[in-house]
């Protein structure tokens, strides 16, 4: 049939599907410029998505461990005071059975807390240690080496919860007070 | 390509957060806590220490902590310089040394060592940066830095070479004010002017910005570089400590242990009564004489913190009134007003902020990290992560199906982030029901009726089986572009049905805000109804348990029995029928407790153990929920 066609007719015909082709090509580059995007962005998401999953186990997992921590952090000044009461008990009184009850109450709560994954850190006589100590001030004594602990610090499970409060030694000789 | 991060670099705090699934979130340091200390310092061992753990140290090596670096960043000696000190006067009160370096550049020394105020904030930089890596497990290549609205060119080139030094492609500075208008969202606003006020631990700033079309400018700057939290707390602990010299006669201030612990709780205090409206300050053994020990208890109100620091917290209009002045703008003018830094959480600051300004402040982000997550928007808009095309929808209203009794049973509940697809399994209502019908529906209200109907269409051809044996899984399946699909499949012959609702939503906005509305005021009522309807449900699936259990063990069942429950069974029917809830229950009530003896008697019948299973005595539970139940 198109053997019978006017050449003119097929010039136009043919022009007609060169612009076709055009108008495709450049439709066909649009799309894939939006494919890209597209892809870009689903493979960002998917990233997000991967990484907050794995962020979402690791918290999971640090909140299973130190859920109590917050709790137990709540819990120091509680047995800050207990420990200064034991040590304020009068001479004629630390004998006393009921006095000793009180001792043992003490003993409980910290083994309590001990099994939980509490342990204090240590200081006095100590090189001071910023992962661990505070320093609070300094005073005569050897320097570098904690002198005298204010408050005492805490590990919950390897982590320090609260550090010590100290005193660090300035290298100053210490007074002779005998 | 690595990640982008947006950093709150502070004079004493410094924060950073990431945009994460397009949230942003407040990375915390590997030290624990979010606020990381801006300081640095080389150890006597010669190690280099940065934050918390460089704090910890400050007291004992003070002439190699470098703290306040912020300060002298892009400064010049003899260079006078806005409300800022000198930095003749300011380096006077370091314990560290400050000296002077060509063209009088500002230099500090740490052991033993000068080091440009830069090259002290990029250690600073480079610990968020490793901080920022572990928590998120990827590399951290660009930033974000905010600088205060008042900094200068010189400032803010001195933070973007900070960030080059520690290895970050700084995107942008911008200013705190702006972040903290971008935590909000206020840069989708058109030309409002925003006052942003910041009240930290020790410095109190106050910004006037203008936006327009997406930018921000600042109009005006003013504040007090010495007045913060901790003059406040110092307030509630020189008032404990009156209080304990003139009941006990003993100065506290004297005994370091007992200032570190009166110290403690004046701040612990402060904090909760922006809570409660009194606390219990409780030192016990605080201190000794020769009495014995002493303990300290004062009950602390609200309204007397408020008494002993409102002087403080008057003291911050002044620069408001400034700034104001400044910008040549009165209260009236400002449009919006922003909270940031921890001391603007006490309700007594908010109040006088709102007075003066005659509106409410913004809140809800958290103060203390508000510039820190502006910054991260910023630095996900510059990096693209946030973009127009990705910003997740969500469905404004809830999706779902009316169920037997014309209960609106919801698939997908409102605010659900969309894509999203839901399925659930539903059965039949009546034995042999050949068909159901699928009434899509949206809207808030428990009731069918009340909501708005999308479609509805059949699903026929299930085979004849008892009520709630067929399985008929309906799926819900909305697309990013909010095109909902709904398809009822029946489990056992695999036939299925659907429907596209295009206009999911179809909806105004103000249309939407009614709906939301209306199930709020409706909500009482429509929970009676609600309830109702499930007692009627719950009526009809027992009298049919009933009926199933008289043809099913009809020759276990002693005639009079058969007859009284018959009885009963016709009355709920009955009731049912009528409209008298009270009726349906009390009619339900007493078949039940015919059901009961009917249950004991076939048991009776019932030969040993070993034998036929009896069927269900099911009063109370397999609620049917449907004409179509849920399995």
């Amino acid at each position: 049939m198109t053997e019978q066609e006017p050449e003119e007719e097929q010039t136009n015909e043919v022009a007609e599907v060169s612009e076709d082709i055009e108008a495709l090509k450049q439709a066909l580059a649009e799309e894939k410029a939006k494919a890209e995007t597209n892809l870009a962005g689903w493979q960002r998401a998917q990233a997000d998505y991967v990484n907050y999953k794995r962020r979402a186990e690791q918290d999971k997992e640090e909140v299973s461990q130190f859920a109590n921590a917050i709790l137990v952090l709540n819990l120091l000044p509680i047995l800050d005071d207990w420990e200064r009461a034991l040590a304020s008990i009068p001479d004629d009184q630390a004998d006393l059975s009921w006095v000793e009850g009180i001792r043992l109450i003490e003993r409980k709560l910290r083994g309590v807390l001990e099994a939980q994954g509490l342990s204090p850190i240590e200081a006095v006589g100590q090189p001071f240690d910023p992962n661990r100590h505070e320093a609070a001030m300094q005073g005569k004594g050897e320097e570098g080496i904690v002198i005298e602990e204010l408050q005492k610090g805490y590990k919950f499970r390897e982590r320090v919860i609260r550090p010590s409060k100290v005193v660090v030694g300035n290298g100053e000789e210490e007074k002779e007070e005998e | 390509m690595g990640r982008a991060v947006g950093i709150d670099l502070g004079t004493t705090f410094s924060e950073v957060a990431v945009m994460q699934g397009g949230e942003p979130v407040v990375i915390p340091s590997a030290e624990g806590g979010t606020l990381f200390p801006s300081v640095v310092a080389i150890s006597k061992s010669g190690e280099r220490l940065v934050g918390q753990i460089a704090r910890r140290q400050a007291i004992i090596n003070p002439e190699n902590t470098i703290y306040s670096i912020k300060r002298f960043m892009g400064r010049k000696w003899g260079e006078p310089l806005g409300r800022e000190l000198p930095v003749e006067e300011d380096a006077r009160r370091k314990t560290y040394k400050v000296t002077k370096g060509a063209n009088n550049e500002v230099r500090v020394v740490m052991g033993e060592k000068e080091y440009s105020p830069p090259e002290i904030s990029a250690m600073i930089l480079q610990k968020l940066k490793a901080d920022a890596e572990a928590y998120l497990g990827e590399k951290v290549s660009d930033a974000v830095v905010t600088v205060p609205a008042y900094f200068n060119d010189a400032q803010r080139q001195a933070t973007k070479d900070a960030g080059a030094i520690a290895g970050l492609n700084v995107l942008r500075i911008i200013n705190e004010p702006t972040a903290a208008s971008l935590a909000y969202g206020l840069d989708k606003k058109k030309e409002e002017t925003i006052a942003v006020y910041d009240l930290g631990g020790g410095t109190f700033d106050i910004s006037i910005l203008e936006i327009g079309e997406g930018t921000f400018q600042v109009k005006s700057t003013s504040g007090d570089t010495h007045l913060g939290g901790d003059d406040l707390d110092q307030k509630v602990m020189d008032w404990l400590g009156d209080e304990f010299k003139r009941d006990q006669g003993i100065d506290l201030r004297q005994d370091r242990t007992a200032l570190q612990r009166l110290k403690e709780a004046a701040e612990k205090a402060k904090i909760e009564l922006s809570s409660v409206t009194q606390t219990e300050i409780n030192l016990p053994f605080i201190t000794a004489d020769a009495s014995g020990p002493k303990h300290l208890t004062i009950t602390l109100t609200r309204s007397k913190l408020e008494q002993l620091v409102m002087e403080l917290v008057e003291k911050t209009l002044e620069p408001c009134r400034q700034a104001l002045a400044d910008a040549g703008k009165s209260a009236s003018q400002i449009d919006e007003v922003i909270l940031v830094g921890g001391q603007t959480r006490m309700p007594l600051v908010q109040k006088k902020v709102t007075q003066f300004f005659g509106r409410e402040p913004h809140k809800g982000v958290n103060p203390d990290e508000v510039v820190a997550v502006g910054a991260a928007i910023q630095a996900g808009v510059l990096k693209g992560e946030v973009k127009e095309v990705l910003l997740l929808d969500v469905t404004p209203l809830t999706l779902g199906i009316e169920t037997l009794g014309g209960v609106a049973t919801p698939l997908i509940t409102r605010n659900t982030t969309i894509p999203t697809a839901k399925s659930q399994i539903f059965s039949t209502a009546a034995d042999n029901q050949p068909s159901v019908e699928i009434h899509v529906l949206q809207g808030e209200r428990p009731m069918a009726a009340d909501n708005r109907t999308l479609g509805r269409f059949m699903l026929d051809g299930i085979l004849p089986a008892a009520r709630g044996v067929p399985q008929i899984e309906v799926t819900f399946d909305i697309d990013a572009n909010g095109i909902l699909n709904v398809r009822a499949q029946d489990k056992g012959t695999g036939r299925e049905q659907k429907i596209t609702i295009t206009a999911s939503s179809g909806l105004s906005k103000e249309e939407v805000t009614k709906m939301q509305r209306e199930a709020e005021s409706y909500a009482a009522e429509d929970s009676q109804r609600r309830e109702e309807a499930e007692t009627r449900n719950t009526a009809d699936t027992l009298a049919y348990t009933a009926e199933k259990t008289l043809r099913d063990q009809k020759e276990k069942i002693p005639a009079e029995l058969n007859k009284e429950v018959e009885g009963k069974v016709q009355a709920v029917r009955s009731a049912l029928q009528g409209t008298d809830v009270n009726a349906i229950r009390q009619a339900m009530q007493e078949l039940s407790d015919s059901m009961q003896k009917l249950g004991a008697a076939i048991y009776q019948q019932q030969p040993p153990p070993g034998g036929e299973v009896p069927p269900g005595k099911e009063e109370g539970e397999g609620t049917v929920e449907g004409e179509f139940k849920e399995v």
